[in-house]
């Protein structure tokens, strides 16, 4: 998956945990760029009665980095607290929730909004609120209103925090019973007949956090770049989740009291970085780790364990890609310094040699009329790895990528094995992919809807 | 270490030790010798020390951390924890 509990203290703690980040030129209004980040992973829509939410005792953090230092030079931080508005009642509601306001929601959550740059902490909004969880047609029956009321304005900002369908695919159960893809099962060590993928997050919901800004506020010199050959025209972008240093359990409380500064527990940048790239020893220290210290990551891009492992689990399937041992210079590039100029011809979104595992934007990339899923292999330079939309298949890419197709990038002499450029786990986008409008993820899965045993909700 | 980060640990520690498990009460001259001052800490304070034979204390205050070196304060915690 792209991180949903891809180490193993994160695995622990789902509230903190980085699911997702996304970061692209907004379609409908694309003098802005919208950044969505989400947590809490596999959430099941009939979760109550103490349904999901976002952590009190959690800083969510965007962070953006623009002088290709691989260091937050713009981050927007995300506070919540939650009111419980009758404390005699076991209820999440105590009857239907028409409007973001109504008494009925017996826990409602509000959010601040944290602007801090160059050092410097302002406050853009506060006391926003959140729409509820999607928890059925009797307490929730118009949720696409509720949804709507959670979507805010700060200045020429929009908003918006509060449960949202889970738009990313992949098939857990085959991909981690020793790195199989169904589709092509047949060719796989233990060998079984081909079939369809299957999408292990069908109808689970996250948590998102989205804004959409004027792309001048994060670039590095406050403008709206053009040429996306100029390097202010590329951006980092990456999700963190931080916790307090200290936690004491306060029995009289019945909860724990959180105690010194903010230490990161969680972030995330490339889809699939920590999950597949890291090794499972490091994966927690990655989490609280900043980009800019990835260098001691760059040995594990370089000789990816998982390309090791592709023509071992598949014989005869990648003899290309098992004979060449050559540091990997592609995968360098798109996950750890961004693709320079002259490689793909007419883009770029190359931040310097900063090692740092970031989604890097090229702003100036204006938005695809028809996008391709797989991005830039696709030959759609508005998508992944230049940002990511939803839409994107990341997994697909990915695994093209690992799997050598984009060594001739920087390498004419390899030839790509004829599957690696097919390679997929077979599931594709049934969320309802993006609405194509903010906050572009789509309503969160219902809990009286849920069909518990399947992958349905309605 | 600053007198004023010992009187902070003092202040915090005490009320903790008294909270605590074993319910031991540190010696009252040490108290009355460390008076509070303005710049002293108004609310709860975690004192932390990772390394037994370190001078290091680490003090959680807020959304600070204060790591103070004194072998001396690191000394009459580790006592305390031990129930001397």
């Amino acid at each position: 998956m792209s991180s949903h509990r891809e180490a193993p203290e994160m695995a622990k703690d789902p509230v903190a945990d980085s699911t997702d980040v996304y970061a692209f030129v907004s379609p409908d209004r694309p003098s802005t760029v919208t950044l969505i980040a989400n947590y809490i992973p596999f959430q099941a829509p009939d979760g109550g009665p103490n349904f999901y939410e976002f952590g009190d005792d959690v800083a969510y953090d965007i962070n953006i980095s623009n002088k290709g230092k691989g260091q937050a030079d713009l981050t927007y931080r995300f506070r919540f607290h939650t009111k419980v508005r009758d404390p005699k009642t076991f209820l999440y509601n105590t009857g239907p929730i028409t409007g973001i306001h109504d008494t009925t929601w017996n826990r409602p959550q509000f959010y601040s909004v944290t602007r801090i740059r160059n050092g410097r902490a302002k406050t853009l909004a506060s006391h926003l609120p959140c729409p509820p969880v999607n928890v059925g047609p009797r307490s929730t029956p118009d949720y696409p209103h509720l949804a709507d009321q959670g979507v805010h304005k700060i200045g020429r900002r929009r908003v918006f925090a509060g449960q949202r369908v889970d738009a990313f695919h992949v098939d857990l159960g085959s991909v981690f019973d020793l790195g199989t893809l169904r589709p092509f099962q047949h060719l796989h060590l233990i060998p079984m007949a081909d079939a369809p993928g299957r999408n292990s997050l069908q109808a689970f919901n996250v948590h998102s956090i989205a804004l959409q800004v004027p792309i001048s506020e994060i670039t590095r010199a406050g403008t709206v770049p053009t040429n996306p050959a100029k390097p202010g025209a590329v951006v980092g972008v990456w999700a963190s989740a931080s916790r307090r240093k200290s936690r004491m359990f306060d029995k009289s409380e019945g909860r724990y009291v959180g105690h010194g500064p903010w230490e990161q527990v969680s972030r995330l940048g490339n889809p699939l970085f920590n999950e597949v790239i890291t090794p499972m020893a490091h994966k927690d220290v990655w989490n609280a780790r900043h980009p800019r210290g990835d260098a001691m990551f760059a040995k594990y891009v370089d000789h990816p364990e998982l390309a090791r492992l592709l023509p071992v689990l598949y014989p005869g399937v990648f003899p290309h890609l098992a004979a060449y041992h050559k540091a990997r210079a592609d995968l360098h590039a798109i996950l750890l310094t961004g693709i320079p100029s002259g490689v793909v011809p007419g883009f770029q979104n190359y931040t310097g040699t900063v090692e740092s595992d970031m989604l890097r934007l090229n702003v100036a990339v204006p938005p695809s009329s028809s996008p391709d899923s797989m991005g830039l292999l696709g030959g759609d330079a508005a998508g992944f790895p230049n940002g990511r939309r939803i839409g994107d298949d990341v997994v697909a890419i990915e695994l093209r990528a690992v799997a050598g197709v984009t060594i001739p990038l920087v390498d004419p002499s390899f030839t790509p094995d004829g599957a690696a450029g097919v390679l997929t786990d077979g599931t594709s986008e049934v969320a309802g992919g993006s609405t194509g409008t903010f906050p572009y993820l789509g309503n969160p899965n219902g809990g009286f809807q849920t069909e518990p045993g399947t992958s349905a909700v309605s | 270490m600053s007198d004023t980060s010992r009187r902070k640990l003092l202040a915090a520690g005490g009320a903790g030790v008294a909270a605590g498990a074993v319910g031991l009460t540190l010696p009252s001259a040490q108290a009355a010798g460390a008076p509070r001052t303005t710049s002293s800490a108004r609310e709860a304070v975690v004192a932390y020390v990772h390394d037994h034979r370190s001078s290091e204390v680490r003090l959680m205050v807020g959304e600070r951390e204060v790591v103070v070196h004194d072998r001396d304060l690191a000394t009459r915690i580790l006592n305390a924890a031990g129930g001397n």
